[in-house]
């Protein structure tokens, strides 16, 4: 477990937030992914998102200091279902509950989203909505984009708000089994958390190398070979690596950042990395 | 040179940029930019046909000319330039804003890679309980997004399609370094998940860890289930919590009762 702080100060609940709040950060949310970077993903816009109420939740300044610190982590979901882990994680803040808890919470319930979201959204109502209304903007009725965007951004919309009520309600409810058995309930949130960040691991994982070895009419595919030992090894590897030098080496994020950046830079100058490019030493792997 | 026209397609521009990742994620979309561009430059219908042309390639019913632009806000602002502007046919129009699309994707990678930088100063802003420095940090980066984009709307405007053969020349020189950037871009999730393993992963978790690594690895492999493949591996993972919880929760109250307890 963490060693820095992972209780708030103030650990008397706070008071239910009301609707307007409640419907003011389903409004926010569609700036989820107004930072969005390579390193934490949505994490800035996550906690802009939240910060309405988080600062009603945490009156005392260190109190709502610790909240946006650990809400400033990896954060990433899919932007229309934002508002489920709003709504949870607010409800855990409000109880005071542990840092931890509410870090494990957070993460596990952000990571299945995503592809639900794309499934939902992208794969099923923009493609039959713009079927419909494409062919009226061809015959050049202003129709096809105003049904398009009343359709889609209705829909979009109505499941922010409703599942922003939705979560935190379901979240406020489910509280009591947490304030019974609260370590049982950390130690097993963390368990889940840490299985989400494994899995992300691999499902994010998108490090490849782009060799091939000039082998006669068998070139060899260094990629190839690396997936016949384990899938998404470079991922896990480069993971693990930065786990090590942060936790072990006491480097900071930025250094493995600026790491990071050398690796992919000058790998690619010598046609490493897997892409469409064509390095700028010539060599004969790429 | 009609001003006017520029510095309004360099705003919609700015705002579709942003637009494509936050607020509606759908005004971007070709089916409605498109006619709102052609209204500026004056042609809302062949706004209506080109924006609904894109619109069916991207959803992928339509393969219009084999790929697809990599970057959908250039890709239809550019596209709408040539098409009233420099007079090109639908398809020509298409074609020739590939590489501005493809510099659409170069900005978006910059802008990304960027913004890592800025989340010190959200740290920062954290550590003091300042929510006006979180706030702040959101609209420098959707500035500076918007902003690149817009640059290149005007770009496409003042140079039109003449401007694509520079542009192309310069892409195939420095690709490398883009590649480069994106490829160390794709790497710096790691160091995000390295700093949550840092707080949560005690160390009787390593087991776990390797357990979502592998369930994720076999259902992501698998096409069937690929597409759902982090649901599944949700499904896994409350089972194993639920589980240890509910053991824990045993163990304790049978501990607190002097184990005298029947185990049902």
């Amino acid at each position: 477990m963490a060693s820095n702080a992972t209780t708030y100060k103030d650990l008397s609940r706070a008071n239910k937030l009301d609707n307007a709040t409640l419907n003011s950060i389903a409004w926010k949310s569609t700036m989820l992914q107004a930072s969005f970077n390579f390193e934490r993903m949505q994490a800035a816009g996550w906690l802009w998102t939240i910060l309405p109420g988080l600062e009603k939740i945490h009156t005392n300044k260190e109190d709502l200091s610790r909240s946006m610190e650990h809400n400033l982590e990896f954060f990433n979901t899919h932007p229309f279902l934002v508002t489920f882990v709003a709504g949870i994680v607010l409800s855990l803040e409000q109880e005071k509950a542990d840092i931890n808890t509410i870090r494990a919470v957070r993460v596990a319930a952000m990571g299945p989203l995503g592809g639900i979201g794309d499934a939902l959204f992208w794969f099923t109502l923009v493609p039959v909505t713009a079927g419909i209304t494409a062919k009226l903007a061809i015959d050049g009725n202003l129709l096809g984009p105003v049904l398009y965007f009343a359709i889609t951004f209705g829909v979009q919309m109505a499941l922010r708000i409703w599942l922003m009520h939705w979560s935190y309600n379901l979240g406020a409810s489910a509280v009591g089994i947490l304030t019974k058995n609260a370590k049982e309930f950390t130690h097993a949130a963390s368990m889940l958390g840490v299985f989400v960040v494994g899995a992300l691991t691999c499902n994010y994982g998108a490090t490849s190398l782009g060799m091939t070895i000039p082998n006669g009419d068998k070139p060899i595919v260094v990629q190839a070979l690396l997936d016949g030992i384990l899938p998404a090894f470079l991922p896990l590897l480069l993971t693990l690596l930065c786990y090590f030098l942060i936790k072990k080496k006491g480097w900071t994020p930025i250094k493995c950042i600026v790491l990071f950046l050398a690796i992919g830079i000058l790998g690619c100058a010598i046609g490493i990395w897997a892409g469409d490019y064509t390095p700028f030493i010539p060599v004969p792997w790429k | 040179m009609d001003y006017i026209q520029l510095i309004l397609l360099a705003l919609v521009t700015f705002f579709f940029a942003i637009d494509q990742f936050s607020l509606s994620e759908l005004l971007y979309r070709p089916i409605i930019a498109c006619p709102i561009i052609g209204l500026i430059l004056g042609d809302y219908k062949t706004g209506l046909v080109v924006g609904g042309t894109y619109e069916l390639m991207m959803i992928g019913n339509m393969p219009v000319g084999g790929a697809q632009p990599p970057n959908a806000v250039l890709g239809s602002v550019v596209a709408m330039i040539f098409a009233v502007k420099s007079g090109l046919n639908v398809d020509q129009a298409l074609g020739a804003s590939f590489v501005f699309a493809l510099f659409g994707q170069y900005a978006v990678t910059l802008v990304f890679s960027i913004s890592s930088g800025l989340l010190a100063k959200a740290d920062k802003a954290a550590e003091e309980a300042k929510p006006s420095g979180i706030r702040d940090v959101n609209y420098i980066a959707m500035f500076l997004l918007g902003s690149l984009f817009a640059v290149f709307a005007i770009i496409a405007y003042v140079a039109g399609d003449a401007a694509a053969q520079p542009l192309q020349d310069f892409s195939n020189n420095y690709k490398w370094v883009m590649e480069g950037l994106g490829t160390a871009g794709r790497m710096m999730r790691y160091v995000g998940f390295a700093v949550l393993l840092k707080i949560m992963l005690a160390d009787d978790m390593w087991g776990i860890y390797f357990t979502g690594f592998a369930a994720a690895a076999i259902l992501g492999n698998i096409s069937q289930t690929s597409g759902a493949t982090l649901l599944l591996v949700a499904f896994i993972g409350l089972a194993i919590a639920m589980y240890d919880y509910n053991i824990n929760v045993k163990f304790k109250s049978n501990v607190s009762r002097g184990g005298s307890n029947d185990g049902i």
